[in-house]
C-alpha cells in the first residue's frame, strides 16, 4: 500500500509541484520590467532541469573525479595512486587490452557487416523479411542474448552428447568439442561475436535508412554514365553514407567501451576476459571505491571525445537538412 | 472582478501546491522510520531462497503462532555490502540479518555499535554448551575470534545451521571397496577396477563465483598438510601464496584435477556447474568414482536422479588423512548465522527462539542441512553421520576464501581456475596472488 501511495505521489505530485513553481514564478516575473522579464524567463523555466542535471549528473561526475584521487576511506589525497594501480596491475591491464579488442573488432564488424547487409538487402526482393531476420537480436536484452549464447557455447565432456549447438556441429564433422569460453584463443572472440550478433541489426537499420535517402536520380545518372555496381557503391553510396557511418561507428565504439552485460553473464571476467566496465564493477564489489572511481574516470575520458564527434556530426546533419 | 478572482484562484493553487509539497516531504520522512522499534514485527534479511527459504518459513510458523510477531523476510544475497553502506550513511538497517564475515569489517561494526551482542538477551551458558563447540568457542579461549563472530569476548553471531565440507561422495553401486584412510591410498585406487572412467569428478563453474568448489578442495588439503595455526595465518594474509607449503597445496590439488584423474579433463571441470558435477557418478558406465563436496550436495543428487536415496544409493567418507595424525582433526565447515542490528523486543524474542532445539529441529526435519545444536536428531542417514563428524572434529576451520578480503577471495578462486586450465602457469599464478595479497590486506 505504501508503495502505491509513493508511486501516485511521484506521478501526480512532481508535475504539480513543477506547475506550482511556474505559476508562482510567473506571478513574480509579471511584475518585473518588460526587458528583464524577457531575459530572465528562459533561465527561470530551465532552472529545474539545470538543477536536476547538476544534482544527479554534474555533482556525481565531479565527486567521482575527486574520489579517484583520494584513499578508499576518503580521508587523504593519494595523488595518482589509483590511476597507477589501474595502468600497472596485470589483471587491470588485461581488461584494458580486452576493451581495445572489443573496440576494434566489435566496431569494425558491427558497422562493416551492417553496411554490407544494408547495401545488399537494398537490392533484393525480400528486403523487409531479410532486415527483420538481421534486426531480430537487437531488441533482445543483452542478458537474455548472453544466456542464449551460453547454451550455444555449452561444453560437455568429450565423448558424451554435446548439448551446446556449436560443439554438436563440431561433433558432426568428427571434431573434438571446444571449450569456447575457457580456451584463451576463442573466449574473447566468442564474447565479441555475441556483441556483434546483437548490434549488427541496429547498424544495418540506421545505414539502410540513410541509404534510402540517397536520390535514385544520382544512381541512375551514374549507371547511364556506365559505372558498374561496385563503382557506384565505392564512389557514390559510401561517400554519401559517410556521416551516418561515423555516427554509427562512434556509437558502436562507445558501446564497445561500455560493454558489461555480455562478459558478466558469459564468463564473469574469468580466463582473462575482463573488460574495463567489469573491472570497475569488481573494484566496487570489493569495496575499492576510489579505484573504481579511477576506472570510471578513465572510461569517461575515453568516451567524451567520441561523444563530441558524435554530437558535432548530428549537428552537421541537422544543418544539411 | 473576474480578473481579481482569477488572480486569487491562481494564488490559491500555488499556495495549496506548496502546502502539498510540504506534506509530501514530511510524510515521506516519517513513513521510513515506522518499521523499526515495532513490537509486533521483525524485518529480516536472509541469504536463502527456494527450499532453504521454505524451510525457514516452516521454522517461523510456530513462532508467529505463539507470539503473534510477524517476520518480514527479504532474500538479499548482497546484504553485507548494503548493510555496510547503511552503517556509513546512517540509513535504516534490517532488525536481523547475517553478520559480515570479514574480520576487519566485523570489528568496525562492533565498534560502531551496529551489531548487538548475544550476551544482552541470550542465556549464553545454555547456548555455548548446546551448540557445536567449534562454532561458539574460540580456540584456547581467546577473546577475539572474528571467524566465528567473537569480539572482545562477546558473541555477535547466533549460529543456526552448519554444513561439513571436504566429504568424498560416491555411488554405492559403483564403488564397493573400503574407504581409503590416506590421500595416497585414495589416489592409488584404480577406477577401471570398479568400471568407472576416472577417479574424480569436478565442477568449478558457479557463475560469478566460479572457482569456489575448487577452493574448498584446496582448503581441505592445506588444512590437513599443515596445522590449524598455519591455515589461519594464511587466511589472515600472514603466509604468502608462494610459501612452499601453499605451493605444495596447489600441487596436491592439481593431482585431483589432472587429465589422468578428472572426468572429461580440465575443460569439463571448468565448464561444469558444481551442482551437476556428480552426475557422471550415476551414469552407466560411471564417469568417475568420487566427488568431493559438502553435505548440501546430497540434495542435488536426489534432485537430478529421482529415486536415489542417501545412505542406500550414495554415501560419503571423510576427507582422507594427508599424513599427519595431529591435523586430521581439522574439519572444514561453514555456518549460517543471524546477527542483530536493531535491538527491539520482537527481534530479541525471535533470536531467543532460533537458538532453541525445537526451532532448529524443524530445519533438521526438512533436511538438507545440519543445525548448530549438537542434540538434534536426523532421519537422513547422511546428515546423521555428518553430525557425528561435526561433533568429533577437533577444530572446525572456516573456508579460507570466505574470510579473506573480497578481492583476495576473487583472485584466489580465479587462480584455481587458471592452474586447472594450465598447470604450467602455477608459479606465475602464485606470484600474482602475492601481489594481490600485498594490496588486499593493506588497511585502506
Amino acid at each position: 500500500m505504501d508503495q502505491i501511495i509513493t508511486a501516485i505521489g511521484a506521478i501526480v505530485l512532481v508535475p504539480l509541484v513543477l506547475l506550482g513553481y511556474i505559476l508562482l514564478g510567473e506571478r513574480v516575473i509579471e511584475r518585473l520590467p518588460e526587458r528583464i522579464q524577457e531575459w530572465f524567463r528562459p533561465y527561470f523555466w530551465a532552472l529545474p532541469a539545470i538543477g536536476f542535471a547538476t544534482i544527479f549528473m554534474v555533482y556525481p561526475l565531479l565527486r567521482t573525479v575527486v574520489i579517484s584521487f583520494r584513499n578508499n576511506a576518503d580521508t587523504t589525497w593519494v595523488g595518482f595512486d589509483n590511476y597507477v594501480y589501474f595502468f600497472t596491475f596485470p589483471s587491470t591491464l588485461t581488461s584494458l587490452r580486452n576493451s581495445l579488442l572489443w573496440l576494434v573488432f566489435y566496431t569494425f564488424f558491427a558497422v562493416g557487416l551492417g553496411l554490407i547487409i544494408a547495401i545488399m538487402v537494398d537490392r533484393v526482393r525480400y528486403e523487409s523479411l531479410a532486415k527483420i531476420a538481421i534486426f531480430l537480436p537487437v531488441p533482445i536484452s543483452a542478458v537474455a542474448a548472453s544466456i542464449i549464447w551460453k547454451f550455444m557455447f555449452d561444453y560437455q565432456a568429450p565423448g558424451t552428447t554435446q548439448t551446446g549447438t556449436l560443439n554438436a556441429l563440431l561433433g558432426v564433422v568428427g571434431h573434438e568439442p571446444v571449450a569456447w569460453l575457457v580456451n584463451s584463443t576463442t573466449n574473447n572472440a566468442a564474447l565479441i561475436f555475441v556483441g556483434i550478433w546483437s548490434a549488427t541489426g541496429f547498424a544495418m537499420v540506421i545505414i539502410s535508412a540513410s541509404l534510402k535517402a540517397i536520390s535514385s536520380e544520382v544512381l541512375e545518372a551514374a549507371r547511364i554514365d556506365g559505372a558498374n555496381e561496385f563503382r557506384i557503391v565505392q564512389l557514390i553510396v559510401t561517400p554519401l553514407l559517410w556521416p551516418t557511418i561515423t555516427v554509427i561507428g562512434t556509437t558502436m565504439i562507445i558501446n564497445a567501451l561500455k560493454t558489461f552485460d555480455i562478459v558478466y553473464v558469459l564468463t564473469a571476467g574469468a580466463y582473462d576476459t575482463d573488460v574495463i566496465a567489469t573491472q570497475m564493477f569488481s573494484q566496487l564489489a570489493h569495496a575499492h571505491f576510489s579505484r573504481a572511481a579511477a576506472v570510471g574516470v578513465v572510461l569517461f575520458a575515453a568516451i567524451v571525445p567520441l561523444l563530441v564527434v558524435n554530437i558535432r556530426r548530428f549537428q552537421q546533419q541537422e544543418e544539411q537538412r | 472582478m473576474s480578473e481579481v478572482f482569477s488572480r486569487l484562484s491562481s494564488r490559491a493553487i500555488a499556495l495549496s501546491l506548496g502546502a502539498l509539497l510540504l506534506v509530501a516531504a514530511c510524510g515521506g520522512g516519517s513513513s521510513n522510520n515506522s518499521s523499526s522499534g515495532n513490537a509486533t514485527s521483525v524485518t529480516q534479511w536472509v541469504a536463502w531462497g527456494g527450499a532453504e527459504l521454505q524451510a525457514y518459513r516452516d521454522v517461523l510458523k510456530p513462532f508467529t503462532a505463539s507470539t503473534g510477531i510477524t517476520v518480514h523476510i527479504t532474500t538479499n544475497r548482497d546484504s553485507t555490502n548494503q548493510i555496510a553502506n547503511g552503517i556509513i550513511s546512517g540509513t535504516d538497517l534490517p532488525d536481523l540479518a547475517p553478520s559480515t564475515t570479514d574480520p576487519i569489517q566485523l570489528k568496525d561494526w562492533v565498534t560502531k555499535g551496529a551489531l548487538k551482542p548475544l550476551e544482552s538477551f541470550l542465556d549464553m551458558s545454555a547456548y555455548t554448551s548446546g551448540t557445536y563447540p567449534a562454532l561458539t568457542t574460540a580456540p584456547g579461549g581467546a577473546a577475539d575470534d572474528p571467524y566465528i563472530g567473537i569480539i572482545g569476548g562477546k558473541h555477535y553471531m547466533l549460529m543456526i545451521k552448519t554444513q561439513v565440507k571436504g566429504l568424498i561422495w560416491y555411488n554405492k553401486k559403483v564403488f564397493t571397496g573400503t574407504a581409503p584412510t590416506t590421500f595416497d591410498q585414495l589416489l592409488a585406487i584404480n577406477p577401471s577396477q570398479y568400471g568407472a572412467q576416472k577417479l574424480f569428478c569436478a565442477g568449478f563453474e558457479s557463475g560469478t563465483a566460479s572457482g569456489w568448489p575448487a577452493s574448498d578442495q584446496i582448503d581441505n588439503i592445506i588444512m590437513r598438510q599443515n596445522d590449524a595455526a598455519f591455515y589461519t595465518s594464511w587466511i589472515q594474509g600472514k603466509v604468502k601464496f608462494t610459501d612452499p607449503q601453499i605451493k605444495l597445496g596447489y600441487q596436491t590439488f592439481l593431482k585431483e584435477v589432472s587429465a589422468a584423474n578428472v572426468y572429461g579433463g580440465s575443460n569439463t571441470a571448468l565448464t561444469t556447474n558444481f551442482g551437476k558435477a556428480g552426475d557422471p557418478m550415476f551414469k552407466t558406465p560411471a564417469g568417475c568414482l568420487f566427488l568431493e563436496q559438502a553435505t548440501f550436495i546430497s540434495a542435488f543428487f536426489t534432485q537430478d536422479f529421482p529415486g536415489t536415496k542417501a545412505g542406500t544409493d550414495f554415501d560419503f567418507f571423510g576427507h582422507p588423512s594427508m599424513g599427519s595424525a595431529a591435523n586430521d582433526g581439522n574439519l572444514n565447515g561453514f555456518y549460517d548465522n543471524v546477527a542483530m542490528y536493531n535491538d527491539t523486543p520482537a527481534a530479541r524474542k525471535l533470536m531467543q527462539y532460533l537458538a532453541t532445539a525445537p526451532a532448529q529441529q524443524i530445519w533438521a526435519n526438512d533436511g538438507g542441512t545440519l543445525g548448530a545444536i549438537k542434540t538434534l536428531t536426523y532421519t537422513d542417514p547422511v546428515f546423521k553421520r555428518a553430525a557425528e563428524v561435526a561433533n568429533t572434529a577437533k577444530n572446525l576451520l572456516v573456508t579460507a576464501g570466505d574470510f579473506m578480503p573480497s578481492d583476495m577471495q576473487a583472485a584466489f578462486w580465479k587462480s584455481l581456475l587458471d592452474v586447472t586450465k594450465d598447470p604450467s602457469s602455477l608459479n606465475a599464478v602464485l606470484a600474482h596472488l602475492d601481489q594481490v595479497q600485498a594490496a588486499a590486506y593493506k588497511a585502506s
